[in-house]
């Protein structure tokens, strides 16, 4: 076992944020189900109660808005003219947020612009907030913090992503090196494959199914499969080929998940009537059954702080308590049990 | 809420929607500067257009383009409009926000009251349904992926333009079921716009997203006991796991700093970052980060309760230790440094009281607020690190490029305190640092470090010294190191830091090959009342020097006169 591998596996990103594509929707599916139980509740607890429940996103309508939103976050991020590595920081910080929270939980449009702020914050790139939030319209700084907590929580405070960026400048050293090949054709396989790798595994899941390398070298064989072809022979020279096999098929995958969003898609996006077409009553869908308390986040932080402040526990709670005979009591049972139960949600490592 | 004005000005220039630039700008002016001059210059859709066309100049071609194709989706026009009525508000925008947001929270807490019995019961039935549906398990995966494969056809992002026929097909079967079920949703009306929003609810409702539940999961796990220490930055506990009362832990709780406007400190940021990622026997483990109910960032960290270096440095009539001793622990603290640089992470803040020593005796490198992964070669640092007795000369010099070299400088002058049980330079400004360091150490000058007069804050002593000799450096009473630790301590210590020696250099170097043996960790010396220097150790913020140390302790050798 390489030890880079090794080395690889002690990173959060190994850790806490990759998933086989099974495990992933699973996390999705249960994710919206929990919003949409939630949101329902609430609703049907208003007062005056609400005749009918509007009709919620499933989680396969939550990931194309997923999709949608990252290419608005990653266009945003142009906008602020960031570095590569911070908006592909960002886009991951959003990608993982929406797997422990539901587009219909969280507005994804305040989310995107909190990602940005905090993503510039784990690169250590310090910008003032009202110089962020001036940018952006009907933006206050209030606004783009008051999401970066609950931010925070979601992305189970892995603040460290690894990106492709630096494997390619390496890889193509690599190939330099070796000198088989035109100078002309390495650059331009270099360049296109920086452009593969600024948009497609940020708009797909290839980040949670593939380490940084193998994206970089399914980017790579987009470009030019020769020369990953050469890379490998030299890597694997004097191991078996099964081995080698085994790396190709990965590369193959990745390179399949990242061909479905080609870099091209992001100035077709806008406009095209595709779009158009399938977001526009997604758009609309989530407007009506989106959790009405969640969506002001700077209420929703003032109403917490508030609570903190309050330190004493909540007469009101307790009152309800004493007249209920302890049904928040058996709640609580109910969920340590299933809690005991359930283990992580997140399951155990990748196989 | 625009005013009557602002939105007559973004009637009359929405045909410039489409011009206005998107996010794809490579133009040094923003759009929303251009945006803004157009506004405010009250110009007509066809003049606009062309300024327009004349203010981005590069984006000409790409802004015709978009001409020519009408924008149709509807949050892309809206965000233009927003951005247009933004730039077109002038002052006044925040207050106007904010009046009727308070009068949202204040008013529906009082309905709550009221409807306290109704809410706990429908919550009561919320969590049991919850509760079966867990149990029951997710919903099967094998069905997950044809459902997926279905509604990935209609959204866009597995469509290629050039197989637009099949698609329709698709489109065709799928989207009928679609269109049915969502006409019974707006038939039934819109249920979300008859309910009042209220923060409070939400702050107090029990259901748990996935994100929730794994923090409360974490949080479980541990148990707070007595507080061990509190400070500006954070308050520290001592903690034990759940199930295992045995297993002790501390847990920093950082508090939340009032005159930090920006949102979580970045100390608490890079400290999280960089813990997460480094595991190793010499650097102290991050076991979890949780957050509690008013906020705070909670880090569980490695209960390491026999105090740090310094403590054991200063106390020279309790503790005494020998050439053995300190080479296991220059040995500790390299295998550290070396391991945060072997994953690119400078840390640039090692002194003593950030060196902690566990129960076992093993020395862990603490207090990761000031690090940060190594830069790309275009992007400056900041020079304005590393507690100022260990800080590196190019750093005073106002470098904004460097290396792990300035961390090696920092363990150089950690080696030196050891052997002298006193800092050994112990500048009060930065001025007397760089005093101290020619004195000591050498003036840096262009033969011993070519390009040094360049840099932008170079200035030295008012007397050129030259670089100390080893026997300089034995008389000064290193040898106690023996000849190779010397020679160690010397490459530490060089001026220019591209000859100064790394981590992975150091590790090779024959000091640790050459007797004494290192002592083995059981055999270490080591102090009682380590608990409140681990709370004091740990709620200090970073790069902080404790002044009132350097004053104390008597200047016991004259450098100066040596030369």
């Amino acid at each position: 076992m390489a030890t880079e591998d090794a080395r690889y596996r002690t990173s959060s990103q190994f850790r806490l944020w990759s998933f086989t594509p099974a495990h992933l929707s699973s996390l999705r599916a249960e994710n919206n189900h929990l919003a949409k139980a939630a949101i329902s509740a609430r609703l049907q607890s208003s007062v005056p109660p609400v005749d009918h429940l509007p009709e919620f996103l499933t989680s396969e309508e939550e990931l194309s808005l997923l999709n949608f939103y990252t290419v608005e976050l990653l266009r945003a991020a142009a906008f602020l003219e960031l570095p590569t590595d911070i908006r592909a920081t960002a886009a991951v910080f959003l990608r993982r947020f929406y797997i422990t929270n539901s587009i219909m939980t969280y507005p994804p449009t305040e989310l995107l612009k909190t990602c940005l702020f905090f993503g510039c914050k784990s690169e250590g790139y310090f910008m003032r907030l009202s110089k962020f939030a001036e940018k952006f319209p009907n933006t206050s700084g209030e606004v783009v913090l008051a999401a970066e907590y609950v931010l925070c929580q979601g992305i189970r405070f892995a603040f460290d992503v690894r990106h492709p960026f630096r494997a390619l400048e390496g890889a193509i050293m690599e190939l330099r090196r070796l000198g088989d090949f035109d100078a002309k054709r390495v650059d331009r396989a270099h360049g296109r494959t920086r452009e593969i790798l600024k948009f497609s595994p940020l708009v797909t899941d290839a980040y949670f199914h593939y380490t940084p390398s193998q994206i970089m070298l399914a980017a790579l064989s987009m470009a030019d499969e020769g020369l990953v072809q050469r890379m490998l022979r030299d890597a694997f020279a004097g191991q078996g080929e099964a081995e080698k096999e085994n790396v190709w098929s990965v590369i193959q995958s990745a390179r399949e998940l990242l061909e479905r969003e080609p870099p091209e898609r992001m100035t077709e996006y806008w406009g095209s009537q595709e779009t158009n077409r399938s977001m526009k009553p997604l758009i609309k869908k989530l407007k009506k059954c989106r959790d009405p308390d969640r969506v002001d986040l700077v209420a929703l932080q003032k109403a917490r702080r508030q609570q903190a402040e309050q330190k004493k526990p909540k007469p009101t709670l307790k009152d309800d308590t004493a007249i209920f005979g302890g049904a928040v009591d058996d709640r609580e049972a109910k969920r340590r049990k299933t809690a005991a139960n359930g283990d992580d949600p997140f399951g155990p490592s990748l196989g | 809420m625009p005013t009557a004005t602002t939105q007559a000005r973004v009637a009359v220039l929405s045909p410039v929607h489409a011009l206005v630039p998107v996010f794809a700008s490579p133009s040094s002016a923003g759009p929303h500067w251009r945006v803004s001059k157009i506004a405010s210059s009250r110009l007509g859709a066809a003049r606009a257009m062309h300024l327009c066309a004349v203010v981005v100049g590069r984006e000409r071609e790409f802004i015709l383009a978009r001409c020519a194709t009408p924008i149709r989706s509807g949050v892309w026009q809206r965000w233009q409009v927003q951005r247009l009525s933004a730039a077109a508000r002038t002052g006044s925008g925040p207050d106007r926000l904010q009046q009727p947001r308070q009068l949202r929270t204040a008013e529906p807490i009082a309905a709550l009251r009221s409807t306290t019995f109704l809410r706990t019961r429908l919550r009561g039935a919320l969590s049991t349904d919850l509760d079966l549906d867990l149990d029951l398990g997710h919903p099967s995966p094998s069905l997950l992926p044809r459902e997926l494969v279905a509604t990935m056809a209609v959204s866009p992002m597995v469509l290629y333009p050039t197989d637009a026929l099949q698609n329709a097909n698709i489109r065709a079967v799928s989207s009928p079921l679609k269109n049915a079920s969502s006409a019974q949703a707006s038939s039934n009306g819109t249920p979300a716009a008859t309910v009042v929003p209220n923060a409070a609810a939400a702050v107090q409702s029990t259901s748990l997203d996935i994100a929730e539940q794994l923090n409360e999961d974490e949080k479980r796990k541990y148990v707070k006991g007595k507080k061990l220490g509190e400070g500006t930055y954070a308050n520290v506990y001592l903690g034990h796991l759940r199930n295992d009362p045995s297993q002790l832990v501390a847990i920093k709780k950082i508090k939340v700093q009032k005159e930090y406007t920006e949102g979580m400190a970045p100390d608490a940021v890079r400290e999280i970052k960089h813990l997460q990622e480094l595991s190793h026997p010499n650097i102290i483990t991050l076991h979890t980060v949780f957050s509690s109910k008013d906020q705070n960032l909670n880090l569980v960290l490695e209960y390491l309760p026999l105090g740090d270096l310094e403590m054991l440095i200063r106390d020279e009539k309790g503790v005494h230790y020998g050439a053995a001793d300190m080479k296991a622990w220059i040995g500790m603290l390299t295998r550290a440094v070396w391991f945060c640089h072997e994953n690119f992470v400078l840390h640039r803040d090692i002194k003593p009281n950030n060196l902690l020593i566990a129960a076992d005796g093993e020395v862990k490198l603490a207090d990761f607020g000031l690090a940060r992964s190594f830069s790309d070669p275009y992007k400056p640092m900041t020079s304005n690190v590393i507690t100022r007795w260990y800080r590196p000369p190019e750093l005073l010099y106002g470098v904004k490029h460097y290396s792990g070299a300035v961390d090696i400088w920092s363990v150089g002058c950690v080696i030196a305190e050891l052997v002298m049980r006193a800092p050994f330079m112990p500048g009060n400004t930065e001025l007397e640092q760089i005093n101290l360091i020619c004195l000591r150490l050498g003036t840096p000058t262009e033969e011993n470090w070519p390009g040094v007069t360049k840099l932008k804050e170079y200035t030295t002593g008012d007397t050129v010294t030259p670089v100390p000799t080893k026997t300089q450096y034995q008389q000064w009473g290193f040898g106690a190191l023996g000849n190779e630790g010397v020679d160690l301590l010397m490459k530490t210590l060089r001026l220019d830091p591209k000859k100064r020696i790394t981590a992975r250099e150091m590790l090779d170097h024959e000091y640790w090959s050459t007797d004494p043996k290192p002592t083995r960790l059981k055999d270490l010396p080591r102090k009682a009342g380590g608990e409140e220097k681990l709370g004091a150790d740990l709620k200090r913020p970073p790069g902080m020097v404790d002044e009132s140390r350097g004053n104390k302790v008597a200047r016991k050798l004259d450098f100066g006169a040596a030369n």
